[in-house]
């Protein structure tokens, strides 16, 4: 029997689950080797029995979390997808404040008291709620990638994603390196996988894979140094999607180097 | 006719350059590829017209390493549907590559050594003679580069055509009858005359003054320091600023370490076994199926870096695996991996006599066993559950060959789609064409495995490494030790030497095995085939035993069985010990076989790393100098009791 697959969104921007739709044609051969019950960018059918729940989105509430426990129970693997469910993301650059706060600023006045939706609490992974099996980086999912996690579970295997920074992946394009250039790139202590699309592209990495080792490290210092940068714009920068590397309390997402997730 | 070198000269105005390559482009029969800008960089990329090409740059990106070992390489596609319709990958247009280096010419010769040795690799040699390279002398000088010190600012070999620009015009040197006919049928040329041949000496006198990077030490002494200061704390220190991101490796010319894995098409139809650029620095390059890191301390894989190229390479193929083009020490953030400031810092240190201490000596070379990478069909015969994590499977070779094997020997078991572990033979030496493996289920492979069922397909390529000399045994008393899954290479021993056949040939035979728990321990009815006789003593043991357990065998490690042991009946110089188990176990055991008053020469071990491509290349499996799918599994403990990462 062919897998059962659901995918679900939290909060996020769907974009992830718009890389899967964008398969196209290949979509053809996706349903050839699961089954997709749920998904509600591309089809209106649901149904609750499945073996493989995809997250997208981050958890922001408590209802949030209530129905995510609930996915787990009845799913066999749970991969999380994309940056707002594998590391928290975007959503995360609010964990800076009090939520509050927050809270206050985006609805001011508004009559919000008792009401469930806005009940939020600070952004979480989905891995800070429940177990996470597999995890599929990226804002967005880089396509390849969601299509090698799919065709390793049907063929029974674990998927296996990149433990190395994205220079490697750079140096593979051949590109002149972004440092060189003056440039903030967070590509040295950033998950490959993404085939270095940034920089190959001329843009700095934002690290929306996660980053693999702490930037206040002695080695980032010395570079820093060396090309003239500094501390504070490279933090800035971490925080687009990594706010939860400068959150000690908030630190169990953080993927030291040298272990494995 | 004017010669360099014993070599024939022409000389090609730049005009009629330029006309050379913007015909060779026009001919359509070959990729022409070259040096060109990128951003404020060089690099080699394919030639649309002779006016992109760049010959006075000082150093490309990446070396042309990149045309012969390419970053991602399919080495066959198979189709999912019909196990072991492997087709070889297809190669690709004949290529012209113009503008290489000295240096980078150099580099690709020590690639040729290790790539083209004995167990050639098909799938390079294609490509090498598939390509006509044409050199050019060095004009700039990158900052970093420090050639002139490693002698390979220029050279006599290595290219089919060697340019040398005299000022207004160019000098072609010519290399080989190849180059020879390409210039005669594209370019345009006058002889050279001997005012000419003066002037490219001179140019090329130089190059070297150029250089402002240099050594302090003659590049034969690379190997003296390292050896000198394996222990230095500099590796600590300097490692602390590393990033582990991995560019010093992937833009070395000699950095030749790979990957290989499978790639399946989404609808599971087709797949592709690929090759990817792997690095020592890495974490996951020592990583084994069961989660075992070796070298897991970055400092550790820092140094080994260093080691490779100035010591372990040098000492089996004779040269330095370092060619100075600097191209690592532009990449390093850090500034850090720099070979020529690394050995500078070293050599200042006090150095002492030591050597011989990371690699084997002894010449032990694979026999050619075909195309490497790709397995022979192979059928599962029967598949037996020995315990809740262990399978033995027996399987046959479809095209009925024997087998051949000596004990302690390895397989590649391969599944497509899936990937490729290595194996351990488990049973003796048969004439025949199958052959036993146990497997512990604990990667994809071998979980996959588990799953297959008899009249399965499945690839082999082996058998791999060096197993126990078992001549030499003769006449000795044997005494075998085995840890966990240990006892499956070693059954392979055990098979052979209680043989009726073998038996006379050996005195006593001891037998020692300590597993975790009763549940886990293998073979035990053989156990009791093996010592029917008494010569054949076996003595079995495991960590602890819960009730209910049925368990007649000792309670405690293996090293408990030692002191029962009694070796005065026959003298221990005449024993032979073989250790097989988890790393942690190597340490305890050969202490008590020295209690036991057994000579180092006569104890031999197996070791477990990662081997991936089993003819000594990918470097996954390297203990220093030494690699383990060549030289072992199975060693003299003399031999590597010296290398420090063996039993770390």
């Amino acid at each position: 029997m062919k897998p059962r697959v659901a995918f679900f969104d939290f909060s996020s921007c769907e974009g992830c689950q718009l890389q899967i739709a964008d398969l196209e044609e290949e979509i053809l051969d996706l349903i050839e080797i699961v089954d997709i019950v749920s998904f509600r960018e591309v089809m209106k059918e649901h149904s609750d029995e499945y073996d493989i729940a995809v997250i997208e989105g981050s958890i922001m509430r408590p209802m949030d979390e209530q129905r995510l426990r609930k996915i787990r129970s009845r799913c066999k693997i749970l991969i999380a997808l994309g940056a707002c469910a594998t590391i928290g993301g975007i959503n995360k650059i609010r964990n800076q404040w009090p939520t509050e706060e927050v809270v206050k600023e985006v609805y001011k006045d508004a009559d919000i008291k008792d009401n469930e939706f806005f009940n939020a609490f600070q952004t979480k992974a989905v891995n800070e709620v429940v177990p996470v099996d597999y995890y599929i980086h990226g804002c967005p999912i880089n396509r390849d990638e969601f299509k090698q996690v799919i065709t390793s579970l049907a063929l029974g295997k674990k998927p296996v994603i990149p433990n190395y920074p994205v220079c490697v992946e750079c140096k593979k394009n051949e590109n002149v390196c972004l440092f060189e250039l003056g440039k903030y790139c967070l590509g040295p202590i950033t998950r490959a996988g993404c085939g270095a699309i940034c920089p190959t592209n001329g843009s700095p990495c934002d690290g929306c894979r996660g980053i693999l080792s702490k930037p206040d490290v002695e080695c980032v210092m010395e570079i820093l140094q060396r090309y003239d940068l500094t501390y504070e714009e490279l933090k800035s920068r971490c925080t687009l999607y990594n706010t939860n590397v400068f959150n000690p309390k908030d630190g169990m997402t953080l993927i030291r180097r040298g272990k494995d997730d | 006719m004017a010669q360099s070198n014993s070599k024939i000269v022409k000389i090609i105005t730049k005009k009629d350059l330029n006309t050379f390559v913007n015909n060779l482009i026009k001919d359509k029969k070959y990729s022409v590829d070259g040096v060109k800008t990128k951003g404020l960089k060089f690099v080699f990329g394919p030639l649309e017209n002779a006016s992109e090409l760049l010959l006075d740059y000082d150093v490309t990106i990446l070396p042309p390493k990149k045309y012969f070992l390419p970053p991602h390489e399919t080495l066959m596609n198979f189709n999912l549907n019909k196990p072991f319709n492997v087709k070889e990958s297809d190669v690709e247009k004949p290529r012209i590559i113009i503008g290489v280096h000295p240096y980078d010419l150099i580099a690709l010769e020590q690639t040729d050594e290790i790539y083209l040795d004995s167990q050639k690799d098909d799938f390079y040699k294609k490509r090498r003679d598939n390509t006509i390279i044409i050199g050019v002398d060095i004009q700039k000088v990158s900052e970093k580069s420090f050639a002139a010190s490693m002698k390979t600012h220029v050279t006599d070999s290595g290219f089919d055509l060697m340019l040398t620009y005299l000022g207004d015009r160019y000098a072609a040197t010519i290399g080989s009858e190849k180059g020879k006919m390409l210039l005669q049928k594209y370019g345009k040329t006058k002889p050279a005359l001997e005012s000419d041949i003066k002037k490219i000496s001179e140019t090329r006198k130089n190059i070297a003054s150029k250089f402002k990077k240099k050594l302090n030490v003659d590049k034969e002494q690379w190997s003296n320091v390292l050896v000198a200061n394996y222990d230095h704390p500099i590796w600590e220190k300097k490692s602390q600023k590393c990033m582990e991101c991995g560019s010093c490796v992937m833009v070395c010319p000699t950095c030749f370490c790979y990957d290989v894995k499978d790639e399946v098409s989404i609808n599971l139809k087709n797949g592709s076994r690929v090759r990817t650029w792997d690095g020592c620095l890495l974490r996951d390059f020592t990583l084994i199926g069961s989660g075992e890191v070796f070298r897991d301390d970055i400092s550790k894989r820092f140094r080994h870096r260093f080691y490779r190229k100035g010591n372990y390479l040098p000492e089996r193929y004779g040269f330095v695996a370092c060619v100075g083009c600097g191209r690592c020490g532009i990449a390093c953030l850090p500034d850090i991996a720099d070979p020529c400031d690394m050995i500078n810092d070293l050599s200042h240190f006090e150095r002492s006599d030591e050597t011989d201490k990371f690699f084997i000596k002894q010449k032990t070379e694979v026999a050619d066993k075909g195309i490497i990478h790709i397995p022979r069909s192979a059928t599962i015969k029967r598949m037996e559950q020995l315990t809740e994590h262990e399978m033995l499977f027996e399987i046959e070779f479809d095209d009925k060959k024997a087998f051949n094997h000596k004990p302690g020997q390895f397989v590649e078991v391969s599944i497509f789609g899936v990937g490729e572990a290595p194996i351990s033979v488990s049973s003796g030496p048969a004439s025949s064409s199958s052959f036993e493996i146990v497997v512990r289920r604990v990667g994809n492979v071998t979980d996959r495995l588990f799953k297959m069922k008899p009249g399965d397909k499945l690839g082999i390529r082996g058998p791999l490494g060096n197993g126990f000399d078992v001549k030499s045994f003769e006449k000795k008393h044997l005494l075998l030790s085995a840890g966990g899954i240990g006892i499956v290479p070693m059954r392979s021993l055990i098979q052979y030497v209680v043989d009726d056949e073998n038996r006379k040939k050996y005195k006593d035979i001891t037998i020692l095995y300590g597993a975790k728990q009763p549940s886990e321990a293998l073979f035990m009815e053989e156990f009791g085939d093996w010592c029917k006789t008494d010569d054949v003593k076996c003595e079995l043991t495991v960590d602890q035993c819960v009730e209910g357990d049925c368990w007649t065998g000792c309670t405690g490690l293996i090293t408990s069985l030692y002191p029962k042991i009694k070796l005065d009946g026959y003298d221990s110089k005449n024993t032979i010990a073989v250790v097989i188990g988890p790393p942690i176990m190597y340490r305890y055991v050969i202490k008590c076989l020295e209690t036991l008053g057994i000579p180092d020469e006569n104890i031999f071990v197996s070791l477990e790393r990662r081997m991936k491509c089993g003819v000594g290349k990918c470097g996954h499996c390297q203990i220093n100098g030494v690699y383990v799918c060549k030289e072992g599994p199975v060693f003299k403990y003399n031999d590597i009791k010296n290398l420090p990462e063996a039993f770390e």
